[in-house]
């Protein structure tokens, strides 16, 4: 636990937390730029955050400590999962916690937190709401295990700085069959659980479409504000780890300042990239049915059981 | 009494036990086959004298006694009387037909002797050598018992099986104590009263005695 | 003094006490007595356990006192883990019946029904007669006997003692499931097919233990270890089988599980928390001691079937208890769930000692018992909260609860907690297990030697089989939390629910503690289990778990993982989110509003969004398992068809395996039975000739034989 250690904690976290929303407003703004339109502004997401800090909160009738807390627990579970992932140093302190299953279920928890807002609200858009969320989650659970299987099989352990270090040792491993499968998969479950494009639309206005959007109506002020900015980070933290963990030039292994210092440079780089490409890719599809999602979990199953396969039969 | 009288002699009261056994097999009426049920007893009151001369005990002797008293006096006394209230005088046809039951008798008996080899084996004497005979009057009682419809001739068929046990009983241990004899005495009488009023109770209920009237009452 | 000894004299000495108190005792004390007996007897078999996984052996034979058998009781480190298991959960469910068992509260009967399906009338108070059925004097004073039975299964070291104690058991609790079988008619069908299955089972195991025994040339455990060596390996296989059959009728896998979603949710809430906490266990620890101990260890296809059957028990299981509407029933097949969890790695330890692998073998199975302890803890502690709500309401049924968090809000924090471990949530304790179990079921393809073909395609499958019923366990039980406890209430019962007695929050608070610190400090589990593997012979030298207090870290394999750190991170970063919002908009109230209707009406609680509804995108996707039935019935007005007066809508998830493989078992065994009546047709004359022939087959068999 060096002094060096926890600054690239600190910085790893700011850069999260204040990155995010630039993010999805650079993703916004790509997306409103292929479709002609003059679009926001980067920063538009911040100056939404600070007008939404100054609101009143509400609390409607009949919902308990579970629905104040909800927007907390998200943010927390995302807050940790920036804390640990090797986005910018493999040598943080921290390395003995970050496991991919703890990622994972750390994720998870941040779903339920939201899940239970949303029905303590009672009303039938939140119901509706967690009911499908909670369904989508459940079903991109065999995927991500499995992706994270074949991850943590080339290398003996599921330690995320360790997958990190093993794919910056032998640079030729990402070109193999295991590990292209698992990143299919991968980005299909990114894609469900961030709620984007073709899973969820996140700029829908019709309440019998939205998934993620239905859960949090009845927030308002800086309930809103965290609620918007934990789901921000929990795009940018997912990006962050496909990016990681399959393209992970850049990372520092060591914790000297100059090191961390070109590693966040060149993981906003990269995230930004992801995002740009992921906008533009959501620009000519359309939202899926409902229904139609777990085809689609499906197909990126099979994707993950053929990258543990393919890790057993071609090692 | 010497060896080869006794033989000769025990064979004789063996031969006539297993004999009106068979005969109760062939006979139809009813008083017939009542009149053997006093014929055996006879034999069997014979055998235990027999026995009883050869043992030199007393108590054979009154065990003797008793087997007159009771299986040619009394209880053939307390079938007559069933039979002249039942009002049948001949047994209806049997499940198995005449032949059929002597073919079946011969065949019990060569069991009864293929059966009786091992316990002959334990200790051979002119006495358990006729004991392959008791057992073949318990099978033929038996077979009375599963072939014949007439309430009455449950009641011999029961007989019949009880004179065989106490003759196997006689010839392998040399007779049996005077306790157990009068106790299996006592219960023999009881069973015989019951089937008595068993009979009455067919007669009234069916008008006939015959036992498979009783299949009426199951469900 | 040998701790052990003092514990099972504690066990036996409380159990006979606590029956005879219970049985004499008035009625306003009986509660008291019979609670407090079960909790001594629980704290006994703590007390045996703790010695025995801290290295203690003991054992005992004596002569005469079962007919042509001796008793042989033994106890070493796999049964204390198991005597530990079982004693933990009996303190806290004694200690919750004695305010469960207590007069007052509703109670649930045949007029408003408490199972989904029925239009209720509501609870009604009554502090005689239906209220008190579950405290009728049979049902208190057995409880003990019961605790008892199931903890002295574990230490049974011969055939006979085991049956012996087995049965008993199963006696023990078929009278507590029927404890209130006067006010709804489901129990007494609940009864008969606990009692069936369970018997057969008993058959099952019965059979396997003859035939071990006979092959070994003995009758105690220590006779078959010893002599199992020379069984041939169709005997060993035959011997397994059977084993595996009996045992895991009573732990509940699927195609013999039908008896659990009936049976448990009829019985009283701490017989239920007992039965399905504690007893299910027994099964997995006849399987392991058979399997792993006595038979030493088998061949791969024996784990094979045992790993493939979890794998269905756990996916069925969770399926099913994701489209519960009724809340004990969910818990009932949730706990099918888990124990197909826990045979899956009892299965794949298996198949990994088979094949030499004794780091992964000894890791699965620590990780399989651990989550067998944990389980113990959360389902516990569900069934409490369970317990609670029916004792409120009267209601068992999801769709018409709602709106406890704030009127029962102890009940719902520790529901909560429960709820959290049972979906394998960080900060929840079944998080750990299932971490663990990940843990060996990757680690198959890395190491020192090359992974099967059988290991290479079944590994990955399990993996997912895990993940998927990790999924819908998180969708269950956000369902059961979610819909029973928040929001607003959706009928008239729920509406009057009020906080429980002080005895079962004290219950469920135990569970809820042990929950918390198998959550926190999953290490201390770490040397008990290694003592655990060192008594068996194909898994022993492996030392599964090692850290300090903080982490847990995996011994021979690259693996570790801190949950006490995860939940002060999240604790640090939660508050301190919480502070730095409230500095910036300067602690500003809530305000409180009505909740969002569409701008014109109120919403009324019959909007509200029900299990049922809830449950539904699950139904749809996994239509072809689950086959619901749906019904719906139009009813338009008498003047016009056109316009309806009102829909009646009803849906139902029947339980598929048992619909389609019970039935005609059934129909086949009453054909036999119909055409064995024509034996006994009446006729005296046929019953005599049965019992001649047989006396005649007799006489000549032994004439010809000897």
């Amino acid at each position: 636990m060096t002094a060096a250690g926890v600054v690239g904690v600190l910085v790893q976290v700011a850069l999260v937390v204040g990155g995010a929303p630039l993010l999805v407003g650079l993703m916004r703004q790509v997306r409103a730029v292929l479709e002609g339109r003059a679009g926001a502004g980067i920063g538009q997401p911040w100056r939404d955050l600070r007008k939404l800090m100054k609101k009143e909160a509400i609390r409607p009738e009949g919902t308990s400590w579970v629905f104040t807390s909800g927007p907390l627990v998200l943010f927390a579970s995302t807050l940790v999962i920036a804390a640990v992932a090797p986005f910018v140093s493999t040598a943080s302190p921290l390395d003995g916690v970050a496991d991919l299953f703890a990622v994972v279920s750390l994720l998870l928890l941040g779903t339920v937190a939201l899940t239970l807002a949303g029905l303590d609200t009672g009303t039938a858009f939140g119901g509706m709401g967690a009911s499908r969320e909670v369904t989508i989650a459940a079903l991109a659970e065999p995927t991500i295990l499995l992706a994270g299987f074949a991850l943590s099989a080339r290398v003996g352990s599921s330690n995320l700085a360790d997958i990190v270090a093993g794919t910056l040792a032998t640079p030729a491993q990402v070109l193999s069959p295991a590990t292209l499968l698992a990143a299919v998969a991968f980005a299909v479950v990114v894609i469900a659980e961030a709620g984007r494009l073709p899973v969820d639309n996140p700029a829908t206005h019709l309440e019998l479409t939205m998934i993620h959007e239905a859960m949090i109506l009845e927030y308002a002020g800086r309930d809103l504000a965290v609620v918007e900015l934990a789901s921000a980070m929990r795009l940018a933290v997912l990006l962050g780890l496909s990016v990681n963990l399959f393209v992970p030039w850049g990372v520092a292994t060591s914790s000297a300042p100059l090191a961390l210092l070109g590693a966040t440079a060149v993981f906003a780089l990269k995230v930004g990239l992801l995002g740009a490409v992921l906008a533009a890719f959501e620009v000519f599809i359309a939202k899926w049915r409902l229904f139609r999602v777990p085809e689609l979990l499906a197909g990126s199953f099979l994707f993950g059981l053929l990258a543990v396969s393919a890790s057993f039969f071609l090692a | 009494m010497s060896d080869v009288v006794f033989v000769q002699m025990l064979d004789l009261v063996c031969g006539g036990l297993l004999l009106s056994g068979v005969l109760m097999l062939w006979r139809r009426e009813l008083a017939a086959i009542v009149r053997l049920l006093i014929v055996q007893g006879v034999l069997l009151a014979a055998l235990a004298v027999l026995l009883g001369v050869r043992e030199q005990s007393v108590e054979l002797y009154l065990v003797a006694a008793g087997v007159l008293v009771l299986k040619a006096v009394v209880l053939p006394g307390v079938l007559h009387r069933v039979l002249r209230d039942s009002g049948d005088a001949r047994e209806a046809e049997p499940l198995v037909n005449v032949t059929s039951s002597l073919l079946a008798a011969a065949l019990l008996t060569l069991v009864a002797y293929a059966v009786s080899r091992p316990l002959v084996a334990l200790a051979p004497s002119a006495t358990t050598r006729a004991l392959p005979v008791g057992l073949a009057v318990v099978f033929l009682g038996f077979f009375v018992l599963v072939t014949r419809r007439h309430a009455l001739s449950q009641v011999v068929g029961f007989l019949l099986l009880d004179n065989g046990i106490a003759a196997t009983a006689f010839l392998a241990t040399s007779g049996v104590p005077l306790v157990v004899e009068l106790g299996g005495s006592l219960d023999l009488l009881l069973l015989v009263l019951v089937l008595q009023v068993l009979a009455a109770r067919m007669r009234l209920t069916f008008g006939r005695t015959d036992m498979d009237e009783l299949r009426e009452l199951r469900d | 003094m040998n701790p052990i000894s003092v514990g099972l004299v504690v066990v036996a000495a409380a159990a006979l006490v606590g029956a005879a108190a219970g049985a004499l005792a008035p009625a306003r004390t009986r509660p008291l007595v019979t609670g407090t007996a079960t909790a001594v007897v629980g704290l006994g078999g703590v007390l045996v356990g703790v010695a025995a996984l801290g290295g203690q052996t003991w054992s005992l034979t004596v002569a005469h006192l079962l007919p042509l058998a001796e008793t042989t009781l033994a106890v070493d480190a796999l049964s204390g883990a198991f005597l530990l298991l079982i004693g933990a959960v009996a303190i806290a469910a004694g200690v919750y019946g004695i305010g469960y068992t207590s007069p007052g509260g509703a109670h649930a009967t045949d007029e408003d029904d408490a199972a989904p399906g029925h239009d209720g009338v509501g609870a009604h108070d009554d502090a005689s007669g239906p209220a008190t059925a579950a405290a009728s004097r049979t049902a208190q004073a057995v409880l003990p006997l019961f605790a008892a039975a199931m903890l002295l299964v574990p230490a049974a070291a011969s055939v006979s003692t085991l049956l012996v104690l087995w049965e008993l058991m199963a006696l023990t609790s078929l009278v507590l499931v029927l404890a209130e079988h006067r006010l709804r008619r489901s129990v007494r069908d609940a009864g008969l097919w606990y009692a069936g299955m369970t018997h057969a089972g008993l058959v099952a195991i019965m059979l396997g233990l003859v035939v071990l025994a006979a092959g070994a040339g003995g009758e105690s455990f220590a006779a078959m270890r010893a002599g199992s060596a020379g069984l041939s390996p169709a005997t060993a296989s035959c011997v397994f089988v059977l084993i595996f059959l009996g045992f895991g009728s009573k732990a509940g896998m699927v195609p013999l599980h039908v008896w659990l979603p009936r049976a448990h949710p009829e019985a009283p809430s701490h017989v239920s928390a007992l039965m399905s906490a504690a007893m299910v266990t027994l099964g997995l620890y006849g399987i392991i001691r058979v399997g792993f101990d006595l038979l030493g260890g088998g061949t791969r296809w024996w784990w094979l079937l045992v790993l493939a059957v979890g794998s269905v028990s756990a996916l069925y299981g969770v399926l099913q208890a994701s489209v519960a509407a009724d809340l004990k029933r969910l818990l009932a097949y949730s706990t099918t769930e888990n124990v197909g969890l826990m045979l899956m790695g009892v299965g794949a330890a298996g198949v990994f000692a088979a094949e030499g692998n004794r780091v992964l073998a000894g890791l699965l199975l620590a990780a399989a018992v651990l989550h067998a302890v944990n389980h113990a803890a959360f389902k516990a502690l569900l069934f409490f909260g369970a317990g609670s709500v029916l004792r409120s309401t009267g209601l068992r049924d999801l769709d018409r609860l709602g709106g406890l968090a704030s009127r029962m809000p102890v009940t719902t924090a520790l529901f909560a907690v429960g709820a959290l471990g049972a979906a394998g949530l960080p900060a929840g304790n079944g998080f750990v297990s299932e971490w663990l179990l990940l843990q060996g079921l990757i680690h198959s393809v890395t190491g020192a030697m090359a992974p099967s073909v059988v290991v290479a395609i079944s590994m990955p499958l399990a993996v997912a089989v895990v993940a998927l019923t990790a999924g819908l366990g998180v969708a269950t039980f956000v369902k059961a939390f979610g819909v029973g406890f928040l929001a607003r209430p959706r009928s008239a019962a729920a509406t009057g629910a009020t906080e429980s007695p002080l005895s079962m929050r004290a219950g469920m608070g135990l569970a809820a503690a042990a929950c918390t610190a198998l959550a926190l400090a999953p290490s201390i589990a770490g040397a008990p289990l290694s003592r655990l593997l060192s008594v068996l012979p194909s898994v022993r030298d492996g030392a599964p778990l090692a850290g300090s207090d903080v982490s847990l870290r995996l011994a021979g394999i690259a693996g570790s993982m801190s949950p006490l750190l995860i939940v002060v991170g999240l604790l640090v970063a939660g508050l301190g989110a919480a502070a730095l919002v409230r500095r910036v908009t300067h602690g500003a109230p809530r305000r409180a509003t009505p909740v969002w209707g569409g701008g014109s009406t109120r919403l009324s609680p019959r909007m509200e969004y029900t299990a049922t509804s809830f449950a539904e995108p699950l139904i749809r996707v996994f239509d072809d398992v689950l086959r619901p039935e749906q019904d719906i019935d139009v009813t338009p007005f008498a003047e016009s068809e056109f316009l309806i007066e009102s829909i009646s809508y009803r849906q139902r998830v029947p339980d598929r395996v048992e619909a389609r493989l019970y039935p005609p078992l059934l129909a086949a065994a009453r054909r036999w039975g119909q055409w064995s009546r024509g034996i006994a047709n009446g006729s005296v004359h046929r019953y005599l000739a049965y019992g001649f022939i047989g006396l005649l087959v007799v006489l000549v068999i032994v004439g010809i034989t000897s």
